[in-house]
């Protein structure tokens, strides 16, 4: 009788657990196709080894832009990365018709190309003639960054982004604007409020969470897939650049607020000052960059971007941050061939290393190497006549390009941690006695040079 | 359930067939149940892996959705469109209009759309203009007709509105004295039945459709010279018409897509909202051949002067090589029609919130024009610098593209202008002949990037200092001895006659007569000689071959220089030193030039043109030139007028005068 009950209670189990299932497979089948198309396009195109719809509709796009003059590049991440695999092949054979569809036709929602914005006049019939060719499009516009930091110009808004859909592709055109300090910017993809957010998977497109600064890249034309298109003559390169494009806009309107609050010194000094940082400034980014040395706005500096998008007049010299893996023997030498004198050094690339160079006139060019650990990033500091080291504690930080009195250069991209870890919470409030030993929040004895390697350690010119 | 281990009792029964698993199956009761049980638990198992991967599937989908309508994709600014409500449903507006000594107004279905009651201020007619399909107001305008000529304007303008709008009309204070006759008729042809006998202090308001039907009109009569009409109020209703019938019917194409926008919101601007053959706004001048200054951005000061900014953009985009593109008009302040008029022509417009007043806000505006331009255009070498109330030359880029070069490589030059400001009808002959002067002219001239962001930006005068742009620029600590190149004909034209430093007297006097250049495609000579050591060799030239007058005779007179052409002469004045002007301030006031202030000079020569002779004026004994001078001619001395406190004034009204 036992027996029995349990054998009918195991049936009946597996009688409801396979229905169940059955359901559930069915449900999770219907939820699936109904979230995302793409997911059995996918399974389909697998299936079949390509999917064309992607190709032709890429290719009418081609058509449709090169019969209005716009010089457009692909910039789509997937295929770039597909066809630098295969670059010299490519470059070699311009012409060269490939056997299969390889590139356009691995099947996605979209496909990203990017246009110069400069390099076209808005004409509105392209987009009449998009409509005829079947195309739906739509354009995401927003505010001109290049007049933000402009008191009060009020600019028409500027597209920055359009996506254009024909059956089941979309292609996203990137808007590339030409910036101060010779690089391009991107804009980020912000829906307004009436905008059809399910006209693509938003999403899912490469570019447009963060606005993006890349150099001004140097064109090639291939011929792959049979379609004509211009691509970065370097997509590896490209591609490195794309994984740490993002862009943050200085804060204009704080630092407008700062300024009410404490009116900038508008003393001939200041301006002097001012100019010659911004010289200096711009030959150590000529010089470190020509090295390819990796480096960002440190200290003083750095709150002057972040607080008054300026250069603080009475901070009295420029301080830059490097990573001491990026640290190369050359930075010395090539320094002073730029006419910058080495000051002075304190430390050794081991531990603390710092370097000081002589600008012009009283202007110095002091840059840290900073030191990274599990859970933070510290660099060092040397008093000279003790001998005492301290050392500056930092929260981890990734970099982000900034565009800094007419310059393209790296920022901590959490740039409020590094500043109130540097500065404390009152950042905002200008002081001008400084104490690098003292008044810094995140300062920290480290102990004494042993006198032996005084001679190393500490060297003043 | 400890016995329930299914694994291994799997893995038993895999190795054997399934027929003879079956066949032991069917004789071992104990297997199958087993089996069963092991079957029942992997399904169970199965289900359940199933279901926690479906809640998983579902939460990241769902949380995920959140995340995407929380932000990230979304504008933080909320741009809630404010539905448009049609101005109305209904057909019919109530107009209500008020004349009287000290207050005007008008109200369109209970809004007022014009409302004067400042002292002092506003007196003679004022006319708004209705759209006859929307009732929005198109024009608004005050004629001043109690002073002279104010009538003549008000034609103009009446001519220009088109049929079928509506207009309405008022009097504050006084509108008749220099009311004539033709004005009164064209009031008559409207409609007006009082206008032909609109006398002294008349009160009168007035609303018809142009060329139509006419709305209401009332009028008070002043009793006596002494005295005022009475306060009238007139309460009228116009029937709107259909936005077809208000509209032209031009060929839909984008260019006139935009001369519609523009034409159903302002009026006053005559043939560009014709609707039988309208005057074109594209203009497709011929290109240069190598244009140097294609790329160079040009910015386009403006103020609140749009029938200004119309005439300035027509005469700009017809120059030969003009690049539309490079153009940005900023705008002084959130006016809506001179937006209108830049959008007309397709260009760009910026606004800018002022900031200060009176110079210090053109001031401002100036910084804020040229430090965008700069951030628009950030590979610009040069800035062309604009205002809304010049002509420009047909041969402007031609000009500059042929002199920039000189910008580029010449650090002893600060600008290139293209206006000369001793340029007049008669003091200027040669248009392919440029000069080097110290002092900046402005009104179109080009600004290197360097300059601006090197050395003017960072100390151009703040908001409180109540300077001029033009007066600071001109300051030695902002010249520092550098030098402009000018044209001998202006290659712009100063047509504004209402402005902050300006009024129809000082025009006519100091502007009218300037000479501008209309010959396209000038060649301009010898502009190596430009550069700074090659034009002292050229004026040495120049000096060498002149020949000098009789300083015997009076400079002032005709007769002083001969009745020839094409010669070169040279006339030699007192100037004890750098700073000494005081003949050659009465000699310009003689020869009807600019006297207000020294302008034109380099080293103390002046080159003009007098009777189409070369005409040099060398300053003795500050100028370098002075050795020139031979030994029996004594400089020309011209004392000033002895009343001078009237002077004095003028020339600081004069200083800042080209804003």
């Amino acid at each position: 009788m036992q027996k029995i009950n349990k054998n009918v209670v195991l049936a009946l189990l597996s009688l409801t657990s396979l229905v169940f299932l059955l359901f559930q497979l069915y449900y999770y089948k219907f939820y699936l196709s109904q979230k995302n198309g793409s997911v059995f396009s996918k399974v389909r195109g697998i299936q079949s080894g390509q999917d064309s719809t992607r190709w032709h509709v890429v290719r009418k796009f081609l058509g449709l832009i090169s019969s209005h003059n716009i010089p457009v590049y692909l910039i789509d991440p997937l295929i770039l990365g597909l066809v630098d695999k295969d670059i010299e092949q490519i470059r070699s054979s311009p012409d060269g018709p490939t056997p299969d569809c390889k590139y356009f036709c691995a099947p996605r929602d979209f496909t990203t190309f990017a246009l110069v914005d400069k390099t076209w006049k808005h004409e509105v019939s392209l987009f009449r003639a998009a409509e005829k060719m079947g195309f739906q499009w739509l354009k995401i516009i927003n505010k001109d960054p290049r007049l933000d930091g402009m008191d009060d110009l009020s600019g028409v808004e500027i597209p920055l982004h359009y996506i254009f859909k024909l059956a089941s592709h979309a292609i996203h055109l990137v808007v590339f604007y030409e910036r101060s300090g010779n690089y391009l910017w991107h804009g980020p993809l912000r829906l307004k409020q009436h905008m059809d957010r399910k006209f693509v998977p938003f999403r899912k497109l490469h570019f447009g969470r963060y606005p993006g600064a890349y150099e001004k890249p140097e064109l090639l034309l291939v011929s792959i897939d049979d379609l004509k298109v211009q691509i970065p003559k370097n997509p590896s390169s490209f591609l490195e650049e794309m994984s740490h494009s993002r862009f943050l806009e200085c804060r204009y309107r704080e630092a407008r607020a700062f300024f009410q609050l404490y009116p900038d010194d508008a003393s001939l000094d200041a301006v002097e000052f001012r100019k010659k940082a911004k010289s200096l400034l711009h030959l150590a980014a000529l010089t470190l960059n020509s090295l390819g040395v990796k480096f960002w706005l440190s200290s003083g500096t750095c709150l002057g971007w972040y607080r008054q998008c300026n250069v603080i007049p009475y901070s009295k010299d420029v301080d830059l941050g490097v990573f001491i893996r990026d640290y190369k023997a050359d930075i010395i030498p090539a320094f002073q061939k730029a006419g910058l004198p080495l000051k002075h050094k304190f430390g050794k690339v081991e531990d603390s290393l710092e370097l000081s160079f002589q600008g012009d006139e009283d202007v110095k060019l002091d840059i840290f190497f900073f030191y990274e650990e599990d859970d933070h990033i510290w660099n060092g500091g040397t008093q000279a006549k003790s001998g005492k080291k301290f050392k500056y504690l930092f929260p981890k930080f990734t970099l982000c390009w900034t565009e800094f009195i007419g310059l393209k250069v790296h920022v901590p991209c959490e740039t409020l941690q590094y500043i109130e870890a540097n500065y404390g919470p009152d950042w905002k409030v200008p002081l001008k006695t400084w104490d690098w030993k003292s008044s810094p929040s995140n300062v920290q004895y480290n102990g004494v040079w042993p006198v032996n390697e005084w001679d190393d350690v500490i060297q003043i010119y | 359930m400890d016995e329930w281990k299914p694994n291994p009792a799997a893995k038993a029964h895999k190795k054997r067939s399934w027929y003879l698993a079956w066949k032991y199956k069917l004789m071992n009761q104990r297997a199958l149940r087993k089996l069963c049980q092991t079957g029942a638990v992997l399904f169970l198992l199965v289900t359940v892996i199933v279901n926690i991967k479906l809640i998983l599937d579902t939460r990241r989908a769902a949380y995920e959705e959140e995340e995407e309508s929380a932000q990230d994709y979304d504008d933080e600014m909320l741009n809630v469109e404010v539905p448009r409500h049609p101005v109305s449903n209904k057909k019919v507006l109530d107009v209500e209009v008020y004349s009287s000594r000290s207050k005007v107004y008008v109200a369109v279905d209970g809004t007022t759309v014009l409302e004067d009651e400042a002292r002092e201020q506003g007196r003679g007619i004022h006319v708004i203009v209705l759209n006859q399909a929307t009732g929005h107001v198109m024009a608004k305008r005050v004629f001043d007709t109690y002073s002279p000529h104010e009538d003549e304007a008000m034609v103009l303008f009446l001519n220009m509105v088109a049929r079928g709008r509506i207009l309405i009309f008022t009097i504050k204070d006084e509108g008749s004295f220099h009311l004539k006759d033709t004005a009164k008729n064209v009031l008559k042809s409207l409609g007006s039945q009082v206008a032909p006998f609109l006398s002294w202090r008349d009160m009168w308001t007035f609303a018809g459709k142009k060329g139509g039907e006419v709305y209401g009109e009332k009028h008070a009569k002043s009793p006596a010279l002494s005295t005022w009409g009475d306060p009238v109020l007139l309460k009228t209703e116009v029937h709107l018409t259909s936005v077809e019938d208000a509209e032209c019917h031009w060929p839909d194409t984008e260019l006139n897509r935009r001369r519609k926008r523009f034409c159903s919101k302002v009026e006053g601007y005559g043939s560009v909202c014709s609707c039988k053959d309208p005057t074109p706004i594209e203009f497709n001048p011929d290109p240069l051949k190598d244009n140097k200054v294609f790329d160079v951005p040009v910015a386009v000061i403006a103020g609140n002067r749009p029938n200004y900014l119309y005439r300035m953009l027509r005469s700009l985009l017809s120059a030969q090589g003009v690049n539309p593109q490079m153009i940005t008009v900023f705008i002084d302040g959130y006016y809506e029609e001179p937006m209108d008029v830049v959008e007309l022509f397709g260009l760009s417009g910026i606004q800018h919130t002022p900031i200060s007043i009176k110079n210090a806000r053109v001031s401002q505006h100036y910084k804020a024009s040229l430090t965008a331009t700069f951030n628009l255009f950030p590979d610009a070498k040069f800035a062309v610098v604009l205002e809304e109330d010049l002509d420009i030359s047909v041969d402007f880029f031609s000009f500059l593209s042929q002199s920039i070069h000189l910008l580029e490589e010449d650090d002893s030059l600060y600008c290139i202008s293209a206006w000369n400001d001793q340029g007049y009808e008669h003091t200027a002959e040669d248009p392919s002949l440029l000069y080097r002067v110290e002092t900046m002219p402005g009104l179109g001239w080009v600004l290197r990037k360097s300059l601006y962001k090197d050395e003017l930006e960072p100390k151009w005068p703040t908001p409180e200092k109540l300077w001029d742009w033009d007066m600071w620029m001109r300051m030695p600590e902002q010249r520092k001895g550098r030098e402009c190149i000018i044209p001998d004909i202006s290659r712009s034209y100063h047509f504004g006659i209402v402005g902050l430093n300006m009024n129809g007297y000082f025009h006519e006097a100091y502007f009218k007569k300037h000479k501008f250049n209309t010959v396209p495609n000038v060649q301009l000579k010898n502009v190596e000689s430009l550069r700074k050591d090659a034009y002292e060799t050229e004026i040495h030239r120049l000096l060498g071959e002149a020949e000098v007058l009789d300083h015997s005779k009076n400079p002032c007179e005709d007769s002083f220089v001969p009745d020839t052409e094409g010669k070169v002469y040279v006339m030699f004045i007192r100037m004890e030193q750098e700073a000494d002007f005081t003949t050659w301030t009465q000699l310009a006031k003689c020869l009807h030039i600019w006297d207000l202030d020294v302008r034109g000079n380099h080293k103390g020569l002046w080159r003009l043109f007098r009777k189409k002779n070369h005409f040099l004026v060398v300053g003795v004994p500050a100028s370098p030139y002075s050795s020139k001078k031979p030994s029996s001619v004594t400089p020309i001395y011209m004392e000033p007028p002895a009343k001078e406190e009237g002077a004095a004034a003028v020339p600081a009204v004069a200083a800042a005068e080209q804003t």
